[in-house]
C-alpha cells in the first residue's frame, strides 16, 4: 500500500503493508523515533502527533489515515533553524521534563491547543492535556511551562 | 563555602539533557536500530501456581520469522535473578510456576509479530494448583510451601528500652491495624533492552534500567562469562522509580543469552500488560500498630507488627522489610519499641522496590496511630507532632543520635505557619462539602544504610580548553542527577555550567557505583563528583599560580578564569591553564571512590548506626469531600521537607510534586485488582494512574538543616514525599468525615459507602460535628 502524505513540512511516499500502525510507520519507516509508544492502547497519550493540526494517538492510527494528511511530530516541532519552539524552551525553563518519556507527546498536545486557543485558562490546558499521562512530574510544572509558551507566543514575554 | 558565595549550586538551573528530550532526539533502548535486529518474547505461564508437566516448541519453531527459542536449560550460567540472596528466580521457569506472569520459553524471531505468534505455538502443559494468594494463609502451619524454605522471605526485629515499662507510664493507648495494596510503578516507557554481540567475544546491552551494574552482574553470570566481558550502556531511561531493577537484570540476561546464541541483535521490549504483570510491583501490606502517650503527649511506647506480601519472589523484599522496621516510629523519639517486620510469599507478581521502599506503607499506619492519639488525648494534632518530633540529640528508632541537621521542628513550624494563614480560609457549601485538614510526619533514611557498603565513583575530567567531563556510576532516571552532578563540578571548578559534560553511565567506563537508590545520589553521587573535582581543581590552580608567580592560596577559579584574589582584573581564562597544566604535566582528571559510613548495628535488635543522614519533613493537606458522591478536592497540600541543602530548586520541586503526586495516587487511586491469582487490570484504562486532571496543588517548602555527609549540605528528596502526601491525606479524609479508613487506597467508592452508612447509623442525619 502506497501512502503519501507531508511529514514535518516534507513529501513523504512510502509503501507500507496494510495492517501497519502509523506509529510503526513513523518509527520504524520513517525513523523518526521522537514518537514514543507508552502502552499502544491509546490511554498514555505518549504516541500524540498532530495529524491536520489536531492531536491524536498514533498507536491507534492505521497508517493508511495518512494518507493526504499534514503530519506533524515532535521532530518538526522547532522551526528547522536550530532553535527550539517556545514551547520546548518553556518545558525546560519551568521543570516539566524529567524523564522526558511522555514530554514529546505533551508538547504535541500542548502545540495544538495553543494553535487553536492562544490564551488558555489552566482548566483548557487540563482539558487539552488530559489524555497525556506523566509519571514523573506531578503536572504542576507542565501546567506552568504552557502557560509560559502561551505568553510567548502572544508576545507579551520573551522567554 | 556560604550560600551566598556559591554561583550555581542553589541556583534553578534547566536539566542539562533536557535539549534532547524536548526534541525527541533522546535514544531511549527502544529507539536503537541495529543491522539483523530480532525481538524476543516470551510466553508466561498464564497460571498463578503449578507445574511445568512439558514443553513443546516443535510447532512454534516453524513459525514463519522464528528463529530460535530458548528454554532454562539453554541459559549457560545458573539460569538465576534476584538483586539479594537467596537469589530465588528463574529467569525462564523450568518446574514450579509462582505466578502468572512467569516466563517459560524466549521466543526470538524476525520480527514482534512473529515473536508473538511463535509464543502462541507452543504447546506447554502445566498442572495448575490451588494458588496460595493471602498473608495469612502463606503463614499458616502446614501451609504449602511455595520455595523450598518456607513461605517466609525474611523476618526482622527491632527492640529498643522496655516496651512493658513504655505501656504502664501511657496514660492513653491506641491501637490499630492498617492495610495498604499493591501500586503499579507506572513509568511511561515500558521496560527494554537491545543486546548486541561484538566481534571480540563481547556482548553490550544497551537497556532503560536503574542500576547497570545489577544488570552486568546478572547477564555475566547467566552467560557463564567473567563480568569484563559485558558491557552495560544506560540508554536514556524513561523512568524507573525502583522498578526497573529486577525486571531489567531479567530481560538483559535472556537478550544477551539471545544475542550470543543467534549472533544477531536482539531486543526485548515489554508491552504494557507485561510491564505490569511481569515486573514488580509496591509490596501491599498489613501493619499492626499500638502507641503509648502519657497525658500531656509524650509518646512512651510503640509496638508494632509489619507484614509485606513479597509475591512470588524474594526481590528486595529483605531489604524493604529492614527499611519498614528502620523507620517503624517514623519522626518521633519513642523510647521504648518493640517490633517485627516481615516479608511472605504469596502467588502473585512479586513485590520490590518502588519509590518510598517500605517507608510509605508504614509512615501511613504511623502517622494514623498519631492523629488518633491526638484525638484521643484531645491535643491538637501538629502540637503532638512538636511535642515528639525529633530535634538534635534524640535518639531515633534504632537509636542512632544525630547531633546536626535534624531539622524536624522547622518542617512543623513551616507547616504550622501556613495553618495559621490558612484559618479563616472560607469553606462555602458546607452542606454539600466535607472539608478536613490532615497531617503527616515524615522521615526517610538517605544512603544504603543497612543495605550495604556504599561507595561511589566520580570522575573528573578537565580538558585542555578549561571545559569538563564528569562520569558517575548513578542513573539519571528523569530525577535530574545529571544536572546535580554539572553543578557540583561547575561549582568547584569554577566554569559555568554550559562547559560541564556528565556522561551517560556505561559500565565499562564509570566505576561501579552501587545502584541508583535509596535517594543518594545527590548525596553520595555528588560527594564523589566534589571530591574528584576538588582534585582536579588543585593542578588548576597550582598551574595558575604558576603563571601569576603567586601563592596557590591567591588563586580563585570562577566564571571560567583563574583570577587573582587581590585584583579581580587580573584573570587568565581557564583554558590557558588547562593547555598549560597539560604540558606541565599536572593531572587533569581524577577518579574518586567515595564511601559513607557504613551501618553499625545490632542484628537482633536493630539498634544501632545505619544511615548517614535522614530526610525529614511535616505535610499538611486540605481536602473537602463532596459528602454525596464522595469526590474528593485537594484544597492545598504543603510539603515542607529538611533536605540539608538545595543544588537545583527547580529540579527539588519536581521531585516533591511528582512524588507527592505517587502518594496521592497511592492514597487514593490506585489499585491493582486481582482475582484469584490474575491481575485485572494491567492497562491504563483500568488502573487509575493520576492523570493532569488529578493533580494536587503541591507547595514545596524546603528547610535547609546542613548536613555534613553531604557535598554543601545536600540530602536526598527523592522518596520522601510519598509517604508524606499519603499519610496526610489518609488523614484529611479522617478529619473529614469522622470516619478513620484503614485502608489504601481510599476510593471516592469507598468514602460514598461509608458515609451512607454514617448517615443510616445516624438516622438520616450527617453529623455535623463529630470531633466532640
Amino acid at each position: 500500500m502506497l501512502i503519501e502524505f507531508n511529514c514535518n513540512g516534507k513529501d513523504v511516499s512510502i509503501e507500507a503493508p496494510p495492517q501497519t500502525r502509523a506509529l510503526d510507520l513513523i518509527r520504524d519507516q520513517l525513523g523518526m523515533t521522537g514518537t514514543k509508544e507508552g502502552c499502544g492502547r491509546g490511554e498514555c497519550g505518549a504516541c500524540t502527533i498532530l495529524l491536520d493540526g489536531r492531536p491524536v494517538n498514533a498507536c491507534l492510527l492505521p497508517a493508511a489515515k495518512l494518507q493526504g494528511c499534514e503530519v506533524m511530530t515532535i521532530e518538526g516541532v522547532s522551526d528547522g533553524s536550530g532553535g527550539l519552539h517556545p514551547i520546548q524552551e518553556s518545558f525546560l525553563d519551568q521543570g516539566a521534563v524529567q524523564c522526558g518519556y511522555c514530554t514529546p507527546g505533551m508538547i504535541m498536545s500542548a502545540r495544538a491547543l495553543l494553535e487553536s486557543n492562544p490564551d488558555p485558562t489552566e482548566n483548557e490546558i487540563e482539558e487539552a492535556l488530559a489524555g497525556n499521562i506523566c509519571r514523573c512530574t506531578g503536572y504542576g510544572m507542565i501546567i506552568r511551562a504552557v502557560l509560559q509558551a502561551a505568553k510567548v507566543l502572544r508576545g507579551e514575554r520573551k522567554r | 563555602m556560604t550560600a551566598d558565595q556559591l554561583t550555581i549550586v542553589g541556583k534553578p538551573v534547566r536539566k542539562v539533557d533536557g535539549v534532547e528530550l524536548v526534541t525527541g532526539k533522546a535514544k531511549f533502548a527502544g529507539d536503537l536500530q541495529f543491522p539483523g535486529l530480532l525481538h524476543g518474547y516470551a510466553r508466561r505461564a498464564g497460571i498463578p501456581a503449578g507445574y511445568i508437566k512439558s514443553v513443546d516448541v516443535a510447532l512454534a519453531l516453524k513459525v514463519p520469522g522464528v528463529v530460535d527459542i530458548l528454554r532454562g536449560e539453554d541459559i549457560p550460567g545458573p539460569n538465576i535473578m534476584g538483586i539479594l540472596p537467596p537469589y530465588d528466580q528463574p529467569l525462564l521457569a523450568t518446574e514450579d510456576i509462582r505466578y502468572e506472569g512467569e516466563s517459560i520459553c524466549l521466543v526470538v524471531a524476525e520480527s514482534r509479530d512473529a515473536a508473538r505468534a511463535g509464543a502462541r505455538a507452543i504447546k506447554i502443559d502445566l498442572e495448575e494448583i490451588e494458588p496460595i494468594l493471602d498473608i495469612d494463609e502463606a503463614m499458616a502451619e502446614g501451609s504449602r510451601k511455595i520455595h523450598p524454605g518456607g513461605n517466609i522471605v525474611v523476618s526482622k526485629n527491632l527492640i529498643k528500652g522496655d516496651i512493658d515499662k513504655g505501656f504502664r507510664e501511657a496514660d492513653v493507648i491506641v491501637e490499630n491495624t492498617y492495610r495498604t495494596s499493591h501500586q503499579e510503578h507506572a513509568y511511561m516507557e515500558p521496560e527494554s533492552v537491545c543486546a548486541v554481540p561484538e566481534s571480540n567475544g563481547r556482548v553490550t546491552v544497551y537497556a532503560s534500567c536503574q542500576s547497570p551494574y545489577h544488570l552486568r552482574g546478572h547477564i555475566a553470570a547467566n552467560l557463564n562469562l567473567p563480568a569484563s566481558r559485558v558491557k552495560v550502556v544506560q540508554a536514556f531511561t524513561g523512568g524507573s522509580f525502583g522498578g526497573k531493577d529486577d525486571v531489567a537484570s531479567e530481560i538483559g540476561a535472556l537478550a544477551a543469552v539471545a544475542a550470543l546464541r543467534t549472533g544477531r541483535p536482539v531486543r526485548i521490549a515489554h508491552d504494557r500488560e507485561e510491564s505490569i504483570i511481569g515486573s514488580n510491583l509496591r509490596h501491599p501490606s498489613r501493619i499492626y500498630y499500638r502507641t503509648g502517650a502519657k497525658k500531656d503527649g509524650t509518646i512512651t511506647a510503640r509496638e508494632f507488627k509489619i507484614i509485606l506480601d513479597g509475591g512470588a519472589y524474594a526481590s528486595e523484599s529483605p531489604f524493604v522489610v529492614m527499611k519498614a522496621l528502620i523507620h517503624a516510629t517514623g519522626p518521633y523519639s519513642v523510647p521504648n519499641v518493640r517490633g517485627s517486620s516481615t516479608a511472605v510469599y504469596t502467588n502473585k507478581t512479586y513485590s520490590g522496590a518502588f519509590r518510598g521502599f517500605g517507608v510509605p506503607q508504614g509512615i501511613y499506619g504511623s502517622e494514623c496511630q498519631i492523629e488518633e492519639l491526638a484525638l484521643a488525648l484531645n491535643m491538637d494534632p501538629l502540637e503532638l507532632r512538636r511535642k515528639n518530633g525529633l530535634k538534635p540529640g534524640d535518639s531515633t528508632g534504632t537509636g542512632q543520635i544525630f547531633e546536626e541537621s535534624v531539622g524536624m521542628q522547622a518542617c512543623i513550624d513551616r507547616v504550622d505557619d501556613c495553618r495559621k494563614e490558612m484559618a479563616d480560609a472560607p469553606e462555602p457549601d458546607p452542606d454539600r462539602w466535607l472539608y478536613g485538614t490532615g497531617y503527616s510526619g515524615v522521615i526517610q533514611g538517605i544512603s544504603n544504610g543497612a543495605e550495604g557498603i556504599d561507595v561511589v565513583g566520580g570522575s573528573v575530567q578537565a580538558m585542555q580548553d578549561g571545559s569538563i567531563l564528569v562520569g558517575v556510576g548513578l542513573t539519571e532516571l528523569g530525577q535530574g542527577s545529571r544536572t546535580v552532578f554539572a553543578q557540583i563540578a561547575a561549582e568547584v571548578m569554577g566554569v559555568t555550567i554550559d562547559q560541564v559534560t556528565v556522561r551517560p553511565v556505561d559500565t565499562d567506563s564509570v566505576h561501579d557505583s552501587g545502584p541508583t537508590v535509596a535517594s543518594r545520589s545527590t548525596t553520595v553521587g555528588g560527594m564523589a563528583v566534589w571530591k574528584a573535582a576538588q582534585n582536579v581543581k588543585k593542578s588548576l590552580v597550582s598551574m595558575a599560580a604558576l603563571m601569576f608567580k603567586a601563592e596557590e592560596e591567591m588563586v580563585i577559579l570562577k566564571e571560567n578564569f583563574a583570577i587573582l584574589a587581590v585584583d579581580d582584573s587580573a584573570r587568565i581564562p581557564l583554558a590557558s591553564v588547562a593547555t598549560a597544566a597539560y604540558w606541565t604535566g599536572f593531572p587533569l582528571m581524577d577518579l574518586v571512590f567515595s564511601k559513607a559510613p557504613v551501618a553499625d548495628y545490632d542484628e537482633e535488635t536493630t539498634q544501632g548506626n545505619i544511615y548517614i543522614a535522614y530526610n525529614y519533613g511535616c505535610h499538611l493537606m486540605k481536602i473537602r469531600i463532596d459528602r454525596y458522591t464522595g469526590r474528593v478536592e485537594v484544597l492545598r497540600h504543603v510539603a515542607a521537607h529538611d533536605l540539608g541543602k538545595v543544588v537545583n530548586p527547580l529540579g527539588v520541586e519536581g521531585q516533591v510534586m511528582g512524588a507527592s503526586l505517587t502518594g496521592f495516587g497511592l492514597a487514593h487511586l490506585e489499585k491493582i485488582q486481582m482475582k484469584d491469582g490474575h491481575i485485572q487490570n494491567a492497562n491504563f484504562a483500568d488502573y487509575a494512574v493520576p492523570t493532569i486532571k488529578d493533580r494536587i496543588p503541591t507547595e514545596t517548602i524546603s528547610v535547609e538543616d546542613y548536613n555534613p555527609t553531604g557535598p554543601y549540605g545536600v540530602k536526598g528528596i527523592g522518596e520522601p514525599p510519598v509517604a508524606g502526601a499519603a499519610a496526610a491525606f489518609a488523614n484529611a479524609v479522617a478529619d473529614a468525615t469522622g470516619i478513620r479508613f484503614t485502608r489504601l487506597p481510599i476510593t471516592r467508592q469507598d468514602i460514598v459507602k461509608a458515609l451512607q452508612k454514617q448517615q443510616e447509623d445516624s438516622h438520616g442525619s450527617f453529623s455535623k460535628d463529630w470531633r466532640r
